[in-house]
């Protein structure tokens, strides 16, 4: 699974450091590092929704307060 | 006409005490490659030698922009300075610096600590002739610049760093030699040179200056023009045309922002990684595009760029910051204030849609007043700057 988070201005305001650190430990905890590759973009024109947060194609709404429900709800049922 | 071109910066410490400065420092630009300077040091502290310095140095470095003699410009000071009604002289010290198309400096010394150069590393002595006007005793020198000269200029204070705390007799003109060839290979700027010295005066004086003390350096260096692009233009079939020009520039390439990054990575065919790394946590992560020497954040990086470039040309207390920090903002810094010397500002006009939120502390019209802002300040850094709007 491959997924990339928003780096762009408007995100990085909103906190993408603290979701992709969240996410990082996360993905740490539960052991699953070799099945997720994770990476940053630039700005994916969607700010309103910022963080954005991309699970292949699709994009998320993530803030640093609901990284963990994110993680549980979209990214450990979707592990292959 | 040749490349060279000469990177000045200088500061002052006050007087323990004193809420002026008794030194000048004047710069005129006679023409893109010609400049005078001027340090002059008022009798006295405070307001009177305030005035005395500034009179001094405001006279002479216009007087010598127009190419008067020396002998006009002493005889028209001496005319000129209100005496003091103390010690009933009026009294400027001062040294003249004149750049001659970046090929030749004439020196004029009056009082001063005299003018040190450090050319390959080392200490040479400049060659003087002692000229007589109204009787003062004044040194003339011609000589021929070579690159890397730095050319250091001084107050008194500088030689009476320490007198009774540190040192008996003060810091004298071969300590302050000594102590600054060490610096001379690391390739600081003029700035930053004076910055080192000062810094260890003030240390000399135990913090309590006893005296007014200015540094002035001037270092000889090759021209590295540089250009830096941010924001996509606002008409998106004038991207290709922005792109081309911007590529074409001579020297090093800087692209901030993250759609202009990207129609950069296109322009060129490459690819625009991101690179997740945060060096510092208020600055977005860089990114890499093969062709292009660095790709940063915009606004957010572009706004701490110019926050230590207003401290670089006053107090310069966040150079330990930005002159070794590996983050988009301190590289930007780095490359802008130390390495360049003419740089093009590529701005493209077009408004971000994902940043009309209202609750986004950003906007354009912040974007585009960060840009006039941070060339204002690389302008006093004695950089020449190009802005072009599309």
């Amino acid at each position: 699974m491959k997924i990339t988070i928003c780096i762009g201005s408007s995100c990085h305001v909103k906190g993408s450091r603290q979701v992709l650190e969240k996410l990082q430990a996360l993905i740490a905890e539960n052991n699953i590092g070799d099945k997720i590759e994770l990476s940053g973009t630039f700005c994916v024109g969607q700010c309103q929704k910022g963080v954005c947060v991309l699970i292949d194609e699709e994009v998320y709404s993530v803030s640093p307060e609901t990284v963990e429900e994110f993680f549980n709800n979209s990214v450990l049922p979707n592990l292959k | 006409m040749n490349d060279l071109c000469a990177d000045i910066g200088y500061r002052s410490l006050f007087k323990y005490g004193e809420q002026l400065c008794g030194d000048h420092v004047e710069i005129v630009e006679q023409d893109d490659n010609s400049s005078v300077i001027v340090l002059a040091d008022g009798l006295g502290s405070g307001v009177k030698a305030n005035i005395l310095s500034s009179l001094t140095a405001k006279i002479i470095s216009t007087m010598m922009a127009e190419n008067m003699k020396i002998e006009e410009c002493v005889s028209a000071i001496a005319q000129t300075l209100p005496v003091c009604s103390v010690r009933g002289v009026a009294y400027s010290t001062f040294t003249i610096m004149r750049i001659i198309n970046n090929e030749e400096a004439e020196i004029f010394q009056y009082d001063n600590p005299h003018v040190i150069l450090l050319r390959d590393g080392a200490n040479l002595e400049i060659p003087k002739t002692q000229i007589n006007i109204d009787g003062k005793t004044i040194y003339r020198s011609r000589i021929k610049l070579k690159e890397n000269d730095v050319f250091i200029l001084m107050s008194d204070g500088a030689i009476h760093a320490g007198v009774g705390i540190t040192h008996n007799f003060g810091w004298e003109r071969p300590d302050i030699i000594s102590y600054m060839e060490t610096f001379y290979s690391v390739g600081f700027t003029a700035k930053t040179l004076t910055t080192i010295l000062l810094d260890e005066c003030y240390r000399l004086y135990g913090g309590m200056p006893g005296d007014d003390t200015t540094i002035c350096t001037v270092r000889i260096r090759k021209r590295e023009p540089m250009s830096l692009m941010i924001g996509p233009p606002s008409n998106s079939n004038d991207c290709d045309k922005m792109m081309s020009l911007f590529f074409s520039k001579e020297g090093k390439h800087i692209v901030c922002g993250g759609t202009t990054s990207s129609i950069a990575a296109k322009y060129l065919g490459k690819k625009l990684v991101p690179v997740l790394d945060y060096p510092d946590p208020a600055i977005p992560p860089i990114a890499t595009i093969e062709g292009v020497d660095l790709v940063t954040e915009g606004v957010i990086t572009i706004n701490k760029v110019l926050e230590y470039a207003k401290d670089h040309i006053g107090e310069n207390i966040n150079y330990s910051k930005w002159s070794c920090g590996r983050d988009g903002a301190s590289m930007i810094a780095r490359l802008l204030f130390e390495e360049a010397t003419d740089i093009n500002f590529f701005v493209g006009r077009a408004v971000n849609p994902a940043h009309q939120n209202p609750d986004l502390p950003i906007s354009f019209n912040i974007k585009m007043r960060l840009v006039d802002e941070l060339a204002d300040c690389l302008t006093k850094m004695g950089k020449r700057i190009k802005v072009s709007y599309f």
